[in-house]
């Protein structure tokens, strides 16, 4: 009983350190070209964190308009566009045209030391509130963090539709999933750090609990959604927690068996932020690009083909969750603005890396 | 030369608008500096409580400072939702734990330790608000005061001035145009008694030396009283003219008498051609003379009758009638054909007979003198309310621009011939005591030149 428990353990281990190590590999960015439908006139680089068949659809309905302007998209981990991008801010050099990242805590970081440059435009006023800091940060899609499992494997009744109950779940019947719950691995993704510090502000007592069982259960903690997932569709993983819905049911749509759960007792709903660089060589062109994305038009591609979760919008079809989000309070958009500066702070971020770390991966430290 | 200085409304309006122009500067003024003070104090709360709060989470874990900043404190600072936020925490050695190294307070942090210090700044070319605050740590290993400074960028509060600013500036601008309203509806209450007394003034009689009798405000009673005093002297130097006039023609009566009789004694007989001439000519003048003597004590009597003898009814066709038998001489050239009209009844006015007796005997003798050809007709009209005494002859008449004159003393209808004119001067003065006036009507091809006097008639009613 005891090896038994301790082999997927070491795997567990492994795994980790593996990602840990493709991480690496990302962090030259992965580079797509959308060439220009037309004639090239111009070409824009946009770094973002998102994979790029996501925000695919998005480029091409812009190039639909622009015809003349190439794509460059290049995909990120969202701490390392991070670190490039204030190392280019401080060095006062150009990192691309535009910026994108789910991990809207490192674009309030960056506005607050002078790296973004506002942008007003008609298309601006549609977004709302909350997601927009100062001009300069825009966010422009709505992504609910989500619980995924592979309905082939959990049980009707194992099915966890809030917080409580995956914690309840691990209590109940710790053996059918030891190692076979997976999230984010908060060092190495921003995503995944900015969710479980909001999650740890939400509900503080029935987090602890949560973190308690996915440490019994030794969680897979994974640097990407994509990866999750993949561990999910190859049977590795039953359960994945904190994963962001676009991601989630791009892969129900691809594989009925892997199902989305928004969670009940609260849901935290991320925005994927746009900011243009103050040192932007383009910035007028990325402004357009913005202005695309947050267009009704770019709003209504993203919301069939890009992220499929819509802030006025009822959840997608086959996706079990409450019938509407904000409405009923349960939807706890993740505000951009300067609250989310306690998050970037250096030590309170490695005093919480370090609980975690300790907690679910004591041997990845 | 009277030169017209800018009114008295003009003046004050100006000095008042000045006065509320100066004021609501000194109001806007004073109420961008209160809404500054507002606007930081209200996000000096802000900034001192997230000072608090970041140093409440402040731990001693271990022998080291652990910082686990609380998202309330920023989310706090976070309702100046535009505004960048800067912060570094210190610890007792001055090493920095975490935050913004490059953040100094440009005070001495030490001071914080009774009170948070703030400071207005710039950090990184940005205008911010800081604030510090200490707290002392009581573990032994690493004791002394860690200190957290916060640096805010100005926005909000610029936001808030200005919003406030903006509401003094609405409300001090309508009350100003209200006062400025309320000033100019004063001032022109407060002047319409000098456009009253100006009226009173304007419209009345050149020869009205009465006192005037209007309601004034009490400022400007001396003015008033001043002009009475004025018009009184006046009134009193006429006066004693009028005597003094009188009383010379009275005086110069008697010798002409005596001169007239004394001519009268001459013998023309032995006088030779030439002397004769000259003897009709002295007894002319000398008939002139006394014509002029008794017309100005006729004047004389007629204004001191006024003065003196209180209005009664009077019967204008029987004073009409004793008038032409007075006026019409028993040696009138028998070719004149002279009339008299009047309606059977009597036609009463308010006056005194002797006068108005006087008035129409002056009117008939002039024209008499200048103005009868071949005939005279004198008729007692009456038109609605009034009555008119005419009096018509077949003369050239006298041109209209000549009419305003006729009626002043010494103006003569033809200049040149002789200069007895007081004869319309009496007329006239009678008829406006009477509260009628004297006319001239031209000459048409069916009538002559006429001159009349309306005079009112008698309301019967209010008659006494």
């Amino acid at each position: 009983m005891k090896l038994k428990r301790k082999i997927p353990s070491l795997m567990a281990c492994l795994l980790t350190t593996f990602l840990a190590s493709t991480s690496v590999l990302a962090l030259e960015g992965d580079r797509s070209i959308f060439p220009a439908p037309g004639t090239e006139r111009a070409r824009l680089v946009i770094n973002g964190v998102t994979d790029a068949e996501v925000i695919a659809p998005l480029i091409r309905d812009f190039q639909l308009r622009a015809p003349d302007v190439t794509v460059e998209f290049n995909d990120y981990v969202s701490n390392d566009l991070f670190r490039e991008a204030e190392l280019a801010c401080r060095e006062e050099r150009s990192h691309g045209d535009l910026w994108i990242s789910s991990s809207v805590d490192h674009l309030v970081k960056l506005a607050n030391d002078g790296c973004a440059r506002s942008h007003r435009s008609a298309e601006t006023e549609r977004v709302s509130a909350w997601a927009n800091w100062r001009d300069e940060i825009f966010g422009f899609a709505f992504e609910p963090a989500v619980i995924v499992y592979d309905a082939s494997q959990v049980p009707t009744e194992d099915v966890p539709r809030s917080h409580v109950e995956i914690a309840e779940l691990l209590r109940r019947k710790p053996d059918e999933y030891w190692s076979r719950i997976g999230t984010y691995n908060v060092k190495l993704s921003g995503v995944g750090y900015l969710l479980a510090f909001h999650d740890a502000l939400q509900a503080p007592t029935s987090y602890g609990r949560l973190l308690e069982s996915f440490s019994r259960a030794q969680v897979v903690t994974s640097c990407c959604n994509k990866e999750v997932l993949d561990l999910i569709e190859t049977g590795r993983l039953k359960i994945a927690y904190n994963i962001l819905g676009s991601y989630a049911y791009a892969r129900y749509l691809r594989n009925n068996d892997i199902r989305v759960v928004v969670p009940r007792d609260y849901t935290l709903i991320l925005t994927r932020g746009a900011m243009i660089p103050t040192h932007s060589p383009q910035p007028d062109l990325a402004a357009r690009f913005l202005d695309h994305l947050v267009s009704e038009r770019g709003q209504k591609v993203a919301r069939d083909k890009a992220f499929y979760f819509a802030e006025n919008a009822p959840l997608p079809p086959g996706v079990d969750g409450p019938i509407s989000l904000i409405e009923s309070g349960i939807g706890r958009p993740i505000r951009v603005g300067p609250a989310l500066l306690a998050a970037q702070d250096r030590a309170t971020r490695e005093e919480f890396i370090r609980n975690w770390t300790s907690l679910l991966a004591p041997g990845a430290q | 030369m009277q030169r017209t200085r800018r009114s008295l409304f003009a003046r004050l309006v100006i000095r008042v608008a000045a006065v509320l122009a100066g004021g609501a500067a000194i109001l806007m003024t004073a109420a961008w500096f209160y809404a500054r003070a507002a606007a930081d104090e209200a996000y000096d709360r802000l900034l001192q409580g997230a000072a608090i709060q970041i140093l409440d989470s402040l731990v001693v874990e271990e022998g080291r400072i652990a910082v686990d900043l609380p998202p309330s404190a920023f989310e706090l600072l976070g309702l100046a939702p535009r505004d960048k936020i800067f912060y570094r925490v210190v610890a007792p050695d001055g090493a920095t734990l975490t935050g913004y190294e490059d953040l100094d307070f440009p005070a001495d942090v030490a001071n914080a330790r009774t009170q948070a210090l703030f400071e207005t700044a710039s950090f990184r070319g940005l205008p911010v608000r800081m604030v510090a605050a200490s707290r002392a740590i009581a573990d032994p290993s690493i004791g002394g005061w860690a200190n957290v400074l916060i640096a805010q960028t100005t926005e909000a509060r610029q936001e808030l001035t200005t919003e406030l600013t903006t509401r003094a500036l609405v409300l001090v601008g309508v009350m100003s145009l209200l006062a400025l309203g309320g000033t100019v509806l004063a001032v022109r209450y407060s002047l319409r008694p000098l456009d009253a007394l100006g009226d009173t003034l304007r419209r009345r009689d050149s020869q009205d030396l009465t006192p005037l009798a209007v309601d004034v405000p009490r400022e400007l009673s001396p003015f008033v009283e001043s002009i009475n005093h004025f018009m009184r002297r006046l009134d009193d130097r006429l006066r004693l003219l009028q005597r003094f006039i009188a009383d010379s023609a009275h005086q110069i009566r008697t010798p002409l008498t005596a001169l007239s009789a004394q001519v009268s004694l001459i013998d023309e007989e032995a006088l030779s051609d030439n002397d004769r001439r000259h003897l009709n000519r002295v007894k002319n003048r000398a008939s002139e003379l006394a014509r002029f003597t008794t017309q100005l004590l006729n004047h004389a009597m007629v204004i001191h009758r006024f003065d003196s003898v209180q209005l009664s009814p009077v019967d204008v066709v029987d004073v009409a009638r004793k008038a032409f038998r007075a006026a019409v001489p028993i040696t009138i050239d028998p070719d004149i054909v002279v009339s008299f009209e009047a309606p059977p009844q009597a036609l009463m006015v308010l006056g005194d007979g002797l006068s108005l007796r006087e008035a129409i005997v002056n009117v008939i003798d002039n024209s008499l003198r200048h103005g009868v050809v071949s005939s005279l007709a004198v008729r007692i009209v009456r038109r609605g309310n009034f009555v008119l005494v005419e009096v018509e002859d077949d003369g050239p008449g006298i041109p209209a621009q000549d009419w305003p004159q006729v009626t002043r003393r010494f103006v003569s209808s033809k200049s040149g011939e002789g200069s007895s004119g007081l004869g319309f001067a009496i007329a006239s003065e009678v008829a406006a005591t009477l509260s009628g006036a004297l006319g001239f009507r031209e000459p048409t091809p069916e009538t002559g030149f006429t001159v009349f006097l309306e005079l009112p008639l008698l309301d019967k009613r209010s008659a006494p």
